[in-house]
């Protein structure tokens, strides 16, 4: 079945009243199978973010996309999808900062807090450059997500990126994990933490950029963590962390994206994303609270 | 029996931290299959001396390991495990996460698991295999270690203060672990605070004060005299 028909099937089965109604549009479908792309996706990867204490600078990848789209454009990349400047900015962003990690002796924050400065100020100089040549509110899709954009190249590339970072993650797993556990113990047991360390960096930056039109600049890097922070709340193994990573990321984004479409509300889908898989972080929480057996043995 | 761990050289080693000698000029032979203990003060520089010998620590001088044939297995039983203790790894996660036969989110395999039962019960932490990595206690989460430090078996053990946090039966334990590694020509160089168990059980020792102090046989260098001596003064300036 080629892509084009099970669109059609989708919508047909939509109009019939067996999906819900917001699938009856071409548009609607695309941005669902993106959702099924990115939310196991970033479920996944976020269990490692949290665990290597990540979260702050997979925000700091989000935020420089937006000076990344500002470079494509100035560049002369089209500006619904100036990837080229996105990927290549962000990749030396996320590397540079991983490299001088541990070079000048500096915490993570606070080298995530001048790197992340330094980008929104390029980011803001070229955009006034730009104002007079491009509607500047074209920006507003890449910071908050915008499910009308997303086409075929756009799913065709989060497939491609999809496919890796899965199967990267699923092979390297225990290595990342153990990495992040101890990693004196793993340089003994023969892996190369600092390779991995800038091999996970390049996950996330990968992910970010290939899920901005869907979550947003702003935001993607919250769904790398908040489906992650709720699962470790309540979960009692690794597997169980994961699953329920990934399962609560799916939730969120597939929810997100359909809920606004389905009720009419004028929510970005970034936004409509995060807002759920915040709401599941509180329904974590107050679990947590609630039974006794979640709270597991650590105060 | 022949033994088939190394013997291991150290040549004028000397480190420094931000300005600070940590170490100066170390030499020392360890035997093969061995027990050689490191005894000395807080701030000695034993466990630096063993993070150079990992390779963790840019250093001056030379370290030459000595296989008897193909290089053998290295394990590392570090002083204490600092992790982030709220997170959801089991026992059982962490040991087969360090198996990497499978990735940590699936079930591992029944021989894995039933491997892993083996390890906790040689341990004595038979029925904690469920329990999360940051509820166990200190001496258990020492057994943990050693555990993964015995599977697969070593050629070499590197051993930092194992009994810091161990009762009584947790020494006893690591005790009769280190004579079944000298039956089986392990080396095993081990960082101990516990000199009655070093003059029990080490082949030789050395003392170690940024410089080694002394060192010998065991059972007849460590005498009350320079016990006092090396332990009665800070690490030297």
């Amino acid at each position: 079945m080629s892509f084009e028909s099970f669109r059609l099937s989708v919508q047909a089965l939509a109009e019939a009243g067996w999906l819900p109604s917001a699938l009856s549009w071409g548009f609607a479908v695309n941005a669902l199978l993106a959702g099924l792309i990115v939310g196991p996706m970033l479920g996944s990867l976020g269990t490692l973010v949290v665990v290597r204490r990540h979260a702050f600078f997979a925000e700091a990848v989000g935020h420089a996309a937006l000076t990344g789209v500002a470079i494509g454009i100035l560049a002369g990349e089209p500006y619904t999808a100036p990837y080229g400047a996105l990927f290549g900015y962000c990749l030396i962003f996320a590397i540079g900062l991983d490299y001088l990690r541990g070079r000048t002796g500096l915490s993570a924050d606070t080298l995530i807090g001048v790197f992340l400065s330094m980008s929104l100020a390029l980011g803001a100089s070229i955009l006034l450059i730009l104002a007079g040549r491009i509607n500047v509110h074209i920006l507003e899709n890449v910071l908050f997500g915008s499910i009308l954009t997303v086409n075929g190249v756009d799913l065709a590339l989060l497939a491609a990126v999809g496919l890796v970072v899965i199967a990267l993650t699923a092979v390297l797993y225990n290595r990342f994990m153990l990495s992040s556990f101890h990693p004196a113990l793993a340089l003994v047991r023969g892996l190369p933490v600092r390779r991995l360390d800038y091999l996970f960096v390049m996950l996330i930056t990968v992910v970010t950029v290939a899920s901005l039109k869907i979550v947003g600049a702003v935001l993607v890097g919250a769904l790398l963590v908040i489906p992650a922070a709720a699962a470790r709340i309540v979960a009692r193994s690794l597997a169980g962390f994961w699953w329920l990573s990934i399962g609560i990321a799916t939730f969120s984004t597939l929810a997100g994206i359909l809920l606004p479409m389905q009720f009419d509300l004028p929510v970005p889908s970034g936004a409509a994303i995060i807002l759920v898989a915040g709401s599941c972080f509180l329904i974590c929480t107050a679990l947590r609270a609630l039974v006794p057996g979640l709270k597991g043995n650590v105060l | 029996m022949s033994p088939r761990g190394p013997g291991i050289a150290l040549a004028g080693v000397g480190l420094s931290l931000g300005g600070t000698k940590v170490l100066a000029d170390v030499s020392l032979a360890v035997r093969p299959g061995s027990i050689h203990a490191i005894v000395g003060p807080n701030g000695g520089g034993k466990s630096s001396l063993l993070r150079c010998l990992l390779g963790q620590m840019p250093h001056r001088g030379r370290i030459v390991l000595d296989w008897p044939g193909e290089a053998g297995r290295i394990a590392y039983v570090p002083q204490a495990l600092q992790f982030d203790t709220g997170l959801p790894m089991t026992v059982r996660d962490f040991l087969a996460t360090l198996s990497g036969e499978r990735p940590a989110f699936l079930r591992p395999r029944p021989a894995t698991l039933a491997r892993i039962e083996a390890q906790l019960e040689h341990m004595g932490l038979a029925g904690k295999a469920d329990r999360r990595m940051g509820a166990l206690s200190g001496g258990e989460r020492q057994r943990v270690l050693l555990a993964q430090a015995l599977d697969p078996a070593p050629d070499l053990l590197i051993l930092d203060e194992p009994m810091a946090a161990l009762d009584e039966a947790g020494a006893r334990m690591i005790e009769a672990v280190l004579q079944e590694l000298r039956a089986q020509g392990v080396t095993v160089l081990w960082v101990e605070h516990d000199l009655a168990a070093v003059r029990r059980l080490a082949d030789r020792v050395t003392a170690l004060n940024r410089g080694v102090v002394f060192e010998g046989e065991a059972r007849s260098v460590l005498t009350p005299e320079r016990v006092l001596d090396l332990l009665s003064h800070r690490a030297a300036a």
